[in-house]
């Protein structure tokens, strides 16, 4: 600055004219910088934010739909099996009223019974699909075990599940969400990986509960996944998507190093049991 | 306008501080044109005590404009070592008889540095707020424009004062960034303004449900 004070004298007009010049372009351009930095930045943000919205419309249309297809699932249940077992045990107990001979009579009885009993396991068979008892009253590991054990039934697939870290349980909740996931997921592995056996395994690691699937057919990728995610197509893995938000846990869809197994691995932060 | 915002905004401090400072600097406009009229000895002193003023009311104005306190601290301390150093100049280095050139130069390379942060530490913060729509910004960039412009202007002013051609590129250059500053004032004023007026909006919008019911028994019936 001194050394400035002292060759001004030299030229003053021009050391003066341009020194305020250029402080002053140059604090016009970092001011634009600032400005236009901004702009780009804020324009960016509200691409996101779109995208976001988008995705959330698109898994919240995803979740009306699975609720309509359910909706029309249990209707048609109760429609075409419950609505004939109660109009035909409703004939029989007719009959009561014509025929007046006592063997008839208790013959038509018998069969009304056995249909209403009929009709009471597939009501029953409606309310486990839409709650299973076990996971209710037993938890997550019973639960699985059960839908386990129907599975090897079928002989079609072997499957096994092992929980190793349980002791502390996810509340009811995410016990329901995770079900409702490892189901669809054990769906999809049967309906389109032609896998041979499916194997689930639960450990904890502090505050997270992770799950793992197992299987040996044709499995899909994370960027298959994802891919998916945004078609139209691919409901089921819209809802594992939305249930996994819900959760506040994430997903991965992975192959092993020898590119023999597909694994999916599902990390769930526990909540407090409310 | 002054006494619009003053009312609207009475707890709005950042505000407060720039009214004030333009209040002191038509204050001290009209004190320096009195001061030069009677050939007063003092307006050199005017000069130093409204470099030390100006430089205070941007430091308070930065304390309620900052987010960070650590940054706060900053601000509050080298506004003690300017002071400081502001009062050893006229007291010692110039003894009160000459412009205070360095003073106004070490002023304005520190506030356009905070300036600069201030920008910067804007555009880190991700919020979908337009930087130009706040109030703050406007009277940052008043700042930055004014102090850049006047930076060599005021840094030669001891050396050149004598000078006749130097005196005319001084009440040019001097009275242009002056006109600059309020303009850019006002229009930092202009937001705080806006933002009032928008304030007062209710956020929902007024239905007019009686002539909905109406509309709407008229065609059932």
């Amino acid at each position: 600055m001194f050394f400035l004070q002292v060759k001004a004298t030299l030229g003053i007009s021009s050391v003066l004219i341009l020194g305020t010049l250029g402080m002053f372009f140059m604090a016009i351009t970092l001011v634009s910088i600032v400005v236009f930095h901004q702009r780009r930045v804020i324009r960016f943000n509200k691409q996101i934010q779109k995208m976001e919205e988008e995705k959330q419309q698109m898994l919240l249309r995803a979740s009306i739909q699975f609720q309509e297809e359910e909706r029309q699932r249990i209707a048609a249940d109760l429609h075409d099996d419950a609505g004939p077992l109660l109009a035909t045990a409703r004939l029989y107990l007719n009959e009561n009223l014509i025929h007046q001979e006592t063997a008839v009579q208790l013959q038509s009885i018998f069969s009304a019974k056995q249909i209403i009993d009929d009709s009471i396991q597939l009501i029953r068979n409606i309310s486990h699909s839409l709650m299973p008892p076990t996971l209710k009253n037993f938890g997550l590991e019973a639960a699985i075990k059960d839908l386990f054990e129907k599975i090897n039934g079928s002989g079609v697939i072997n499957a096994s599940a092992r929980f190793h870290d349980n002791r502390q349980r996810l509340n009811d909740e995410q016990e329901l969400l995770v079900f409702r996931i490892l189901q669809e997921l054990v769906t999809n592995i049967i309906k389109h990986s032609s896998a041979g056996f499916i194997h689930l395994t639960q450990n904890a690691q502090g505050n997270i509960v992770y799950f793992r699937i197992h299987h040996d057919g044709k499995g899909i990728l994370q960027q298959d996944f994802e891919k998916m995610e945004h078609n139209s197509a691919g409901l089921g893995l819209k809802n594992i998507q939305s249930r996994i938000r819900v959760l506040k846990g994430k997903i991965f869809f992975e192959i092993d190093n020898t590119h023999t197994y597909y694994k999916v691995t599902i990390e769930v932060p526990r909540e407090p049991v409310k | 306008m002054f006494f619009l915002l003053f009312k609207r905004n009475k707890k709005d401090k950042a505000l407060r501080v720039v009214l004030f400072y333009i209040l002191y600097c038509i204050i001290n406009e009209f004190t320096n044109f009195y001061l030069q009229s009677i050939h007063s000895s003092f307006v050199i002193s005017l000069f130093s005590i409204f470099t030390v003023v100006e430089y205070s009311f941007f430091c308070y104005f930065l304390i309620f404009a900052l987010p960070k306190d650590l940054f706060k601290k900053l601000v509050f301390f080298t506004w003690a070592g300017f002071l400081l150093f502001a009062l050893i100049d006229y007291l010692f280095l110039s003894h009160s008889q000459e412009f205070d050139s360095f003073t106004s130069g070490i002023e304005s390379i520190i506030v356009i540095s905070f300036c600069v942060y201030y920008l910067f530490s804007q555009i880190r913060l991700s919020n979908n707020l337009l930087i130009y729509s706040t109030f703050n910004f406007w009277v940052v960039i008043t700042f930055l424009i004014y102090f850049s412009g006047t930076f060599f202007l005021y840094l030669m002013t001891e050396s050149m004062r004598e000078n006749v051609a130097f005196q005319k590129q001084y009440f040019i250059i001097n009275i242009s960034f002056n006109i600059l500053k309020n303009i850019l004032l006002c229009v930092a004023m202009t937001m705080k303004l806006n933002h009032a007026v928008n304030q007062q909006k209710p956020a929902i919008p007024e239905l007019d449900d009686d002539l909905f019911i109406q509309t709407n028994t008229n065609q059932q019936n």
